[in-house]
């Protein structure tokens, strides 16, 4: 959708850490005693860091796509199977009542 | 091993690695950067190719990123039907549950109809005809053994049990043929020998004919109907009456 594609791409261009680097390059060139270079790089690292955390915490990455999507498959089959079988036992008339002669 | 297969890496497997990768590029970059400034040396274009890496490793990453969000919403979706197989796992528990009652219940109905049908046979194989009952029931009912008769009183000699003076007078009291004077007194025999006991008091035995009724007996002659069978005499009376006197039976002295 037109409304979810900007916010999508505004979350991957948070992960890059290309411009952390450029910004880390470019004090390189402005700063020569190191001081800001120092603090860009600490940035640098933090975000390092903080990616790796949100990583360690995103839930469903255990597996790749390929085998999430067999067990999606699997689960559905699953409910499926026992709504079926619900459905038959519950539905099920076992007694054939004989008419009164 | 050439036949082993190769493990699949997870989504956050690959993040991480990709992860690592992009954080040694940059760091070597940056050092390569400060050092070609500070030594003021040309570098052959070595750093152009750790850019390039370090651009791939990026872009790379920005796509993990986005697989690992839709495996996110899938997971999502994966708890929502975990969830609704454990509510059906719930219910087939809960009809298994409720099923197996019912055949419990079932069982017994039938093995107890089954076992009805058994005694509904066997009664029709051995049945009797009601008539018979009722003619046994009334003779058992005729030695007044299951219930006192309507006239007994306290004092009354007759006894729902056969008494010493009725089983001295059957064939096992003549077999032994023991002399009795009759005379003891406290017998119920013995006071109709001696004309004193009245009609109402008059022992009657099942064992007699019906036709020896109480009007029709006379009270007074104990020695002429069959209470004394033949071969009876005064002397088995008299060892009769020591035997009453010295037996320790309680029949003729529970009043």
């Amino acid at each position: 959708m037109a409304v979810s594609q900007p916010r999508v791409e505004k979350d991957s261009e948070d992960c890059s850490l290309l411009p952390l680097v450029h910004d880390v390059i470019k004090c390189m060139d402005k700063d020569k005693d190191g001081q800001d270079v120092h603090q860009e790089l600490m940035k640098l690292k933090t975000k390092i860091q903080k990616a790796r955390e949100q990583i360690s915490n995103m839930p469903g990455i255990d597996s790749s796509p390929q085998e999430q999507q067999q067990q999606l498959a699997t689960l559905r089959e699953q409910v499926r199977t026992k709504n079926q079988l619900l459905q038959k036992y519950k539905s099920l008339c076992m007694f054939d009542v004989p008419k009164a002669s | 091993m050439a036949g082993r297969r190769r493990r699949i890496k997870s989504t956050k497997e690959r993040l991480l690695s990709v992860l690592d990768d992009l954080e040694v590029l940059s760091r070597e970059l940056i050092e390569m950067l400060a050092l070609s400034r500070s030594q003021k040396l040309p570098q052959p274009g070595e750093d152009t190719q750790i850019l390039e890496l370090l651009v791939q490793r990026d872009k790379e990453f920005q796509e993990l990123m986005e697989v690992a969000q839709q495996q996110g919403k899938v997971h999502q979706e994966m708890q929502l039907l975990e969830k609704e197989v454990e509510k059906r796992d719930s219910d087939i528990q809960q009809l298994q549950k409720q099923l197996k009652e019912a055949e419990h219940i079932l069982a017994t109905a039938v093995y107890q109809a089954k076992e009805k049908l058994k005694s509904i046979e066997k009664a029709r194989k051995g049945s009797i005809s009601s008539e018979e009952i009722i003619k046994y029931a009334h003779r058992i009912s005729a030695s007044n053994a299951v219930c006192a008769p309507l006239n007994w009183v306290p004092g009354d000699p007759r006894r729902p049990y056969p008494t010493d003076l009725e089983m001295r007078s059957g064939m096992l009291g003549h077999m032994a043929n023991l002399p009795s004077n009759g005379m003891n007194g406290h017998l119920p025999g013995d006071a109709l020998a001696a004309g004193r006991l009245p009609d109402v008091l008059t022992p009657h035995y099942p064992w007699q004919p019906s036709d020896v009724s109480v009007g029709m007996l006379p009270p007074h002659h104990g020695n002429d109907f069959g209470l004394e069978p033949p071969g009876h005499n005064k002397e088995n009376e008299d060892d009769v009456e020591a035997m009453s006197t010295d037996s320790s039976s309680s029949s003729s002295d529970s009043d």
